[in-house]
């Protein structure tokens, strides 16, 4: 079970670690406030409650930056 | 879960202040039509108006200028635009040119003004100066001025700027908290100077939380620079911003309080405070100034230019 992660030069596959595994599981794993991230679920933006299934395609975009 | 609006299941966006669910077409509707409905309230257009909008190329004049463009296709307004190139390596030639982009696939009238070619020297290059005042000191007064000229040499009877809620909120604590009330009666939708120079600025994004502009930018495929300014530091914009943010995770209406409370408050704060400054001439440009030199010819003495 896993997915691609998408995130600035990031292109990875990385495991689903545990079952309901959402997108704001991931953004707290990586560090990441949803704040100031918005989530595309293979290539459709989403909420951050969504789950993530295998063989998602998940790309986290910044859109707030400070200054 | 399905859209509140129009029961789409293809939900974008969970509003914290209210609960409410939307979907990607709704979303946008909301945006504009709330954008529209403060335009209305505040009467920040008058037909006939030129506005010049501030365009940096970021997400927040990219969607002033988004929106605004459907007044012109009204033929309400007409639009133009200037971008201020303050000389950044490696930051502000992405911004330039994707307002450049935004200018020609509208059909506006555009310039880039840069710091070098105005006032000699780039933003990098006054940073290499000993005891210089800051990046941001320099830059928001250059920029002021830039945009004030561009905005009577092209004719423009308003300056619309990409403020969004959480940088009105912002000013409105920040100044609050440092006493400043002498710009705490600046703040507002729509802000005019006696001085008939300075051309009447509008904030059409005012009530639009910040978060919800980077969805809308993203949600409408519209190019925008998201980047950091290298010169971003902890100032204490950022640490307002900060407790803000974490008083709005428990309370989700907290930045709209604020700017409801201050915009009950704000006419009276303006009768009772506001400082009356003289109006004379700036002795080397001939810009307003209060004193002998205005601000911005102030630094450029300073700086021997």
């Amino acid at each position: 079970m896993a997915f691609i992660l998408k995130y600035k030069d990031l292109n990875e596959e990385r495991e689903i670690p545990r079952e309901d595994y959402t997108i704001k599981d991931l953004l707290d794993d990586l560090n990441l406030s949803a704040q100031t991230m918005v989530s595309k679920q293979n290539g459709e933006l989403v909420i951050e409650d969504t789950v993530i299934e295998d063989g998602d395609e998940i790309q986290l975009v910044q859109i707030i930056y400070g200054g | 879960m399905q859209c509140s609006k129009c029961g789409n299941p293809k939900v974008i966006i969970k509003k914290e202040q209210s609960g409410q669910l939307l979907c990607k077409d709704c979303f946008i509707e909301s945006i504009e039509k709330k954008v529209i409905k403060t335009v209305k309230k505040e009467k920040l257009l008058d037909k006939g108006d030129k506005v010049l909008v501030a365009l940096s190329g970021g997400k927040d004049s990219v969607t002033t200028l988004e929106i605004l463009n459907s007044f012109r296709e009204m033929n309400i307004i007409d639009i133009c635009a200037v971008t201020v190139d303050e000389g950044i390596a490696n930051y502000r030639q992405d911004g330039v040119d994707i307002a450049v982009r935004h200018a020609q696939r509208l059909g506006i009238e555009h310039k880039v003004v840069s710091l070098k070619e105005d006032y000699g020297i780039t933003l990098d290059e006054i940073m290499q100066r000993e005891n210089h005042k800051g990046s941001c000191t320099y830059c928001g007064v250059f920029r002021r001025t830039i945009i004030n000229k561009a905005a009577r040499e092209m004719g423009a009877t308003k300056i619309a700027t990409g403020h969004n809620l959480d940088d009105e909120v912002q000013a409105i604590m920040m100044n609050y908290l440092e006493g400043n009330t002498d710009n705490l009666t600046k703040l507002g939708a729509k802000t005019e100077s006696k001085a008939k120079e300075f051309t009447v600025k509008i904030k059409p994004l005012r009530e639009i939380p910040e978060r919800e502009i980077g969805l809308y930018v993203v949600a409408k495929d519209l190019e925008v620079h998201f980047d950091s300014c290298p010169y971003a530091m902890q100032s204490f914009r950022g640490e307002v911003s900060e407790v803000i943010n974490q008083l709005a995770e428990k309370h989700p209406t907290i930045k709209y309080s604020t700017l409801r409370g201050y915009d009950k408050i704000k006419n009276i704060l303006k009768k009772e405070l506001k400082k009356e400054y003289p109006q004379g001439r700036c002795e080397r440009c001939g810009e307003p100034a209060a004193n002998e030199l205005c601000k911005a010819c102030s630094f450029l003495e300073e700086l021997g230019l």
